[in-house]
């Protein structure tokens, strides 16, 4: 089958030629994917399927085209890739439309488990009744919203006329839960889930169920605080309210639109010097990584921020062109009918020296912050506003939860201000940060 | 699995190149046949689709309801898609796609099972049908319905079909827009233009007898214009979106649609840091409506009220909002972009009223959340594509038109944020707490709209804002998105100008 679709890709990048391509690019993936949803130790679904598709990136004088289908007989496929020829011509010429040389594939352990497949679909009907019973156990929670459990495998094959033919397979499986917690008219939900690439290193569903139940009550009893300016812990649940802005303010084609908050900050101190930012597409057994990126660039790993100072812009190969510097692997792809944009592989934020209980220990006044809503920071303005939730900090104690409250401030105060880093990190997150705290931001109460 | 976050939000241009991409369409497509699908017919209601062997169909449900269950239907689509993106004046990308597909579900008492392949052939539904019915062993058996032909009204007229419009036609139109965002202003720096269009052909065909079929052409134009004056940056944005031909721009110029993004964008560099806490709130009619739609629609999905854990469960009937509030979800409103015909399990789509004055009436229901709580299909069973099961979703759905003049309600509101436009948000339906972001907002002094403030995220919960909205407009307008629920729908929300007290505003300054 592997086989089948190499040649497959070879042969789609030369009947693009023929048809009148100056240069292609075949993106061919195939899937398969089952879940399965319980509620209340019932099965609520259960879906499966394989499907396959192919996008092919053309080249006319300069101009592109696109066109994607999931229909593989040789009548569709030319008909397709017509499409992407006749739609090019229509574009307007960019020196940067190129495609990838590199025939580098960056030797990255793991990325398939052969094993999920084998093991019994009764099995993980059952890890999801058993995981929602086990989040069940705590008194307080009154409900479930169900439990779930999903996998898939994938497969990618990229070819290009400029002899690249590239492919890798991956695979991933996920168990999760959700529960309801009930205390008079209040209504809390937490949930929890973990995904891996390999069936036997999800985590021990006592685990999960312990973490989703533990969300769901501990915003329980909630008091309303008063608008004023605190220090703010991020726990490392929603770091990505800030990594994010980050990403996609160093999106290299953002940067050379002047359409990011960090366009002018490269090798400048922008942040705290306790922030160190990093993305490896090469780690091992991680559902981010892949030997090379979403136009066959071999992934590598980049350090974007170091103590602060601003070191990388993330680039695919188009932008890396017009900003005249190499592509750093970050062509991200969202399947075969989307084309290559830039994204990251696994970030992570280097840990500090401190315990979780430390940071805490040392904040007289301030928000443990659980729970955020909202896009996060906005990469063009470089503002922060978002809702919250999480445990107040007085003198160094939890003293209550806390809920319905806002928090907002500028990114470039916010990211200075950071002047406490954990050394709780867990990598097995494709975005993971440990604790860390902001010395003040502003927070909207009564 | 998580509780979904339900949310209608900004699309960032990748993420809505995903969503448009991901459709289902029927078809193996032979050349001349793809000639056919891809010139939509006249008028709608009609598809070009060519009709699939109901005897083949019926063997398929038999064969999902072989093991047992009360109900099955196959749901064959095909999309034919088209988008170009325009960023810097110039053309970023062109993309054409053809998606297609079956699906085969199962439903055996709560238990949904569901399988689909990308090759519409008798042999591949068999085998999906088997895949499907895994679920309905050992349960008493239903005896389909031999299918026959079944026809629904149409609310989609189209007078220039997608598929005669040469792609010279999309691209002046985009053009168009871009000069018209440049001209605006000189510190207008950069427009963005997403145009997209569809023809989504399906084909429906269940246990209960039917056999449906027709096509919905879908228009889709967005328009970012960023603004910077060297001290300030902003990005705006204006939509347009019909279930319609090419017409649509005819009646709203592209000019219009990227001025309007570029006045926000200038209006808002002068913006100040936005006050944090507690204030009230005007927002001003149009895609405003999108804050119901989070806060009060979803919680009114009956798939979370059939699970019993729904923030309205147990609420019919009774008093949850103002007097002045009452809230619509109407799938018939003749071309919007939230219009579906029928939904996508083939009940007709009708005006639902889901809160009367205040009073729960009703929930939006698919056929499985209908059976569990004994209520009527509502038409609003919807899927993304081909690979997702229907599950209950809004279409059209709005605030319905008051008395207040828009004028008054803000000269009565002495202090408090006027929201001109929204973001997006999302919403938690189990506990009904919501968040929006502001796109274009200003202070209210002394009954007064005055200073722009930067976008900030207002948060409240869904019982407590349709309890505290106080005064509701003459104005009713609509504004189009895209929903998000673990797969997207088109949707439009719609409000007049409202004013609701007491919203937590999630400004950077006291």
């Amino acid at each position: 089958m592997i086989m089948k679709n190499i040649d497959l890709t070879e042969k789609l990048v030369r009947k693009c030629m023929s048809l009148g391509a100056d240069a292609a690019e075949v993106f061919l993936e195939t899937n398969r994917s089952l879940s399965v949803n319980v509620l209340k130790s019932e099965i609520e679904t259960i879906e499966e399927a394989s499907s396959q598709g192919v996008g092919f990136r053309v080249f006319v004088d300069g101009k592109m085209g696109f066109s994607h289908c999931n229909d593989l007989s040789s009548r569709s496929l030319e008909d397709t890739i017509s499409r992407a020829i006749a739609f090019a011509r229509l574009s307007t010429p960019d020196e940067n439309n190129v495609l990838t040389y590199d025939k580098g594939f960056t030797a990255v352990a793991d990325l398939f488990d052969p094993g999920i497949t084998a093991e019994p679909m009764e099995k993980k009907i059952k890890m999801a009744i058993d995981l929602e019973n086990l989040a069940m156990r705590d008194p307080r929670i009154t409900k479930s919203a169900g439990a779930g459990y999903g996998e898939g495998e994938s497969g990618i094959f990229i070819g290009n006329s400029n002899g690249i033919l590239k492919t890798y397979k991956s695979s991933g499986c996920s168990i999760g839960v959700s529960v309801v917690a009930e205390k008079g008219d209040q209504k809390n939900t937490g949930g929890e889930y973990c995904t891996r690439v390999f069936f036997n290193d999800l985590k021990p569903l006592e685990e999960i169920a312990a973490v989703a139940s533990k969300k769901a009550v501990q915003l329980l009893d909630p008091v309303m605080i008063r608008t004023q300016k605190a220090v703010i812990i991020f726990d490392p649940d929603v770091a990505r309210a800030l990594l994010g802005g980050i990403i996609a303010g160093i999106n290299g084609e953002r940067v050379l639109q002047g359409a990011s908050f960090l366009k002018d900050q490269m090798n400048k101190q922008f942040a705290s010097e306790l922030l160190t930012i990093t993305d490896d597409g090469t780690r091992g057994k991680s559902r981010g990584s892949a030997p090379f990126d979403g136009e066959g660039v071999p992934t590598a790993r980049n350090v974007l921020v170091e103590n602060g100072v601003l070191k990388s812009f993330i680039y695919n190969e188009k932008a890396a062109k017009r900003a005249g510097v190499r592509s750093t692997g970050n062509a991200s792809r969202r399947g075969f009918s989307s084309l290559p944009g830039i994204g990251t592989h696994n970030v992570y934020v280097s840990k500090g020296e401190h315990t979780r209980n430390e940071i805490i220990a040392a904040t007289k006044k301030g928000l443990l912050l659980l729970e955020v809503t909202g896009y996060g920071i906005d990469p063009v303005s470089g503002n922060f506003s978002g809702g919250a939730g999480g445990l107040w900090v007085e003198n160094g104690e939890i003293v209550h939860p806390v809920k319905g409250i806002t928090i907002a401030g500028r990114a470039f105060d916010i990211l200075n201000g950071i002047d406490m880093v954990g050394n709780d990190l867990d990598m097995t997150r494709t975005n993971a940060a440990p604790t860390f705290r902001v010395a003040e931001m502003q927070i909207g109460g009564k | 699995m998580k509780i979904e976050k339900i949310s209608v939000r900004d699309i960032p241009r990748r993420r809505f190149l995903e969503l448009s991409m991901k459709g289902g369409l029927l078809i193996a497509a032979t050349p001349a046949l793809l000639a056919r699908l891809t010139s939509c017919q006249r008028g709608s209601g009609r598809s070009s689709l060519p009709d699939m062997d109901k005897e083949m169909l019926s063997k398929v449900i038999a064969k999902a309801l072989e093991k047992g269950g009360d109900f099955a239907d196959v749901y064959i689509e095909n999309r034919i898609s088209r988008q170009i993106v325009m960023e810097e004046s110039k053309f970023k990308s062109g993309l054409y796609g053809i998606s297609q597909g079956a699906g085969v579900r199962v439903i055996s008492g709560n238990k949904t099972g569901y399988a689909y392949t990308d090759e519409i052939t008798g042999e591949k539904m068999m085998r999906a049908a088997e895949v499907a019915s895994y679920v309905a062993q050992n349960s008493a058996a239903t005896a389909p319905v031999s299918i026959s032909e079944t026809t629904r009204p149409s609310f989609v007229t189209v007078l220039q079909p997608l598929g005669e419009i040469a792609d010279e036609k999309r691209i002046e139109i985009i053009r168009r827009a871009d000069q018209a965002a440049l001209d605006y202003d000189p510190r207008i720096k950069m427009a963005m233009i997403d145009y997209y269009d569809e023809i989504r052909s399906r084909i429906i065909a269940n246990s209960e007898g039917i056999y449906l079929k027709d096509e919905l052409p879908l228009l889709f134009f967005i328009v970012q214009a960023m603004s910077d004056d060297g001290k300030a940056r902003h990005m705006a944005r204006e939509r347009l979106s019909n279930h319609s031909g090419f017409e649509m721009f005819e009646n709203v110029a592209p000019e219009t649609i990227a001025r309007n993004a570029a006045r926000e964008a200038i209006a808002m560099l002068d913006a100040e840091d936005a006050p944090a806490g507690i204030m009230d709130v005007v927002m001003q009619n149009g895609w405003g409506g999108v804050l119901v739609h989070e806060a009060v629609g979803h919680p009114l999905e009956a798939d979370n009220i059939a699970k019993g854990i729904g923030a309205f469960t147990g609420k019919m009937g009774q008093k949850v909002a103002s007097e002045c509030f009452t809230m619509v979800d109407d799938g018939t409103l003749p071309n919007f972009r939230g219009t579906i015909n029928f939904d996508d399990e083939g009940t007709p789509a009708q005006r639902n009223v889901l809160i009367e004055k205040g009073v729960l009436k009703g929930f939006m229901t698919d056929i499985l959340s209908a059976k569990q709580l004994d209520m009527a299909r509502t038409g609003n069973g919807r899927r993304e594509s081909f690979r997702y099961i229907p599950i209950p979703r809004m279409t059209n759905t709005y605030i319905e038109k008051g008395k207040d003049d828009p004028a008054d309600i803000l000269a009565s509101t002495p202090k408090g944020i006027y929201v001109q436009s929204l973001s997006g948000g999302s919403v938690n339906p189990v506990t009904g707490v919501f968040n929006f972001t502001c796109r274009e907002s200003y202070l209210i002094e002394n009954g007064k709209k005055t200073k722009p403030v930067k976008g900030a995220t207002l948060i409240g919960s869904c019982m407590d804002v349709i309890s505290n909205i106080d005064a509701v407009g003459n104005d009713l307008a609509f504004g189009p998105g895209i929903c998000g629920k673990g797969q997207s729908a088109e949707v439009t929300a719609g409000q007049p100008t409202v004013r609701i007290r007491g919203i937590n505003v999630g400004g950077s300054r006291a």
